[in-house]
């Protein structure tokens, strides 16, 4: 019983943080998506993309995955997902991709503080990213 | 539920502002609840299993695979600590282990691939992706990301002692 309390605890704090994050990123994405700025953005990264065997479609999830982290970039994940019906292949490559390089700037941040190797852990967690999505592109093909 | 088909090459209707926000907020509360549906019960259950013994013997499990990345058998309990909970707990373990800077990078590496797994796997399943597999990718990730790096470290300090040692430096 002494560990139910701080749990749930916990597990509201979890929730309000969830909520204060993703109603104003979603809300945000909504407003903003329409600008062509973010068309142009989407030529702009469409190449890189495609290089790791992704659309365009994925660009901002993907990115918001990159700095945000898995929780708040599913957010925008399954939005995109819905809105924009992400076949199951990009779907995977992206958690690929994601599993293996997100929430950059708060892990690697707080590495660096206890002392680790910023740079170091950016280089192969990016290098590995890239690398495995590309190959598992590869591998499965397109529909 | 239903949403009005739409065809992002043809260019979408664009809403008006009000329309927008409205649409954003909706969206927002219901994407939250979703993945709170998920993840709060699976934060509580492994809130839970941290009054358990369990994280001890798993750590104990685990002590002796820590010598293949370098780092010593106790980082064990960090990488549990990582791996169910997140960064946070771990770091709270390593600080009083005094690793050499290169240790600790190599638990930010691994740790920052492969932390709060149950549950990002939760929230990853939400999103329509395969989770569990996607969790089982982060593990093995995580570890061969750990020997590139151990590997990488040999290769660098023999590159540079080597040449060091023979000009007479040491």
């Amino acid at each position: 019983m002494d560990a139910l309390v701080p749990a749930l605890v916990g597990a509201c704090k979890l929730s309000a943080k969830l909520i204060l994050v993703i109603v104003p990123l979603v809300t945000a994405f909504e407003v903003l998506r329409h600008l062509p700025v973010f068309r142009r953005a989407g030529n702009v990264v469409e190449p890189v993309m495609k290089g790791v065997g992704l659309t365009r479609d994925a660009a901002i999830p993907l990115f918001t995955g990159i700095f945000l982290g898995i929780a708040y970039g599913a957010g925008i994940i399954i939005r995109v997902a819905q809105q924009k019906r992400l076949p199951d292949r990009e779907l995977f490559l992206m958690g690929l991709f994601l599993a293996t390089c997100h929430s950059v700037i708060e892990d690697i941040l707080i590495f660096m503080v206890i002392g680790g190797s910023g740079p170091a852990i950016l280089g192969l967690r990016l290098g590995l990213a890239v690398l495995l999505t590309g190959l598992m592109a590869r591998v499965w093909k397109a529909a | 539920m239903s949403e009005a088909p739409q065809h992002p090459a043809a260019g979408e209707p664009v809403p008006d502002f009000p329309t927008r926000i409205r649409t954003g907020l909706y969206a927002g509360f219901r994407t939250a609840w979703k993945i709170i549906s998920v993840s709060v019960p699976l934060y509580v259950a492994v809130a839970l299993l941290k009054g358990t013994p369990v994280l001890e013997l798993l750590g104990g499990v685990f002590a002796p695979v820590m010598r293949l990345f370098g780092l010593p058998g106790e980082a064990a309990f960090a990488f549990v600590a990582a791996f169910l909970l997140n960064l946070y707990a771990a770091i709270a373990v390593i600080v009083p282990l005094h690793l050499t800077p290169f240790q600790v990078t190599q638990c930010g590496l691994m740790m920052g691939i492969a932390h709060n797994l149950v549950v990002e796997g939760g929230v990853l399943s939400t999103t329509g992706a395969r989770g569990w597999v996607l969790t089982v990718c982060r593990l093995v990730i995580a570890c061969a990301a750990g020997l590139l790096l151990r590997g990488v470290w040999y290769l660098w300090g023999e590159a540079v002692s080597g040449p060091l040692a023979f000009l007479g430096f040491s």
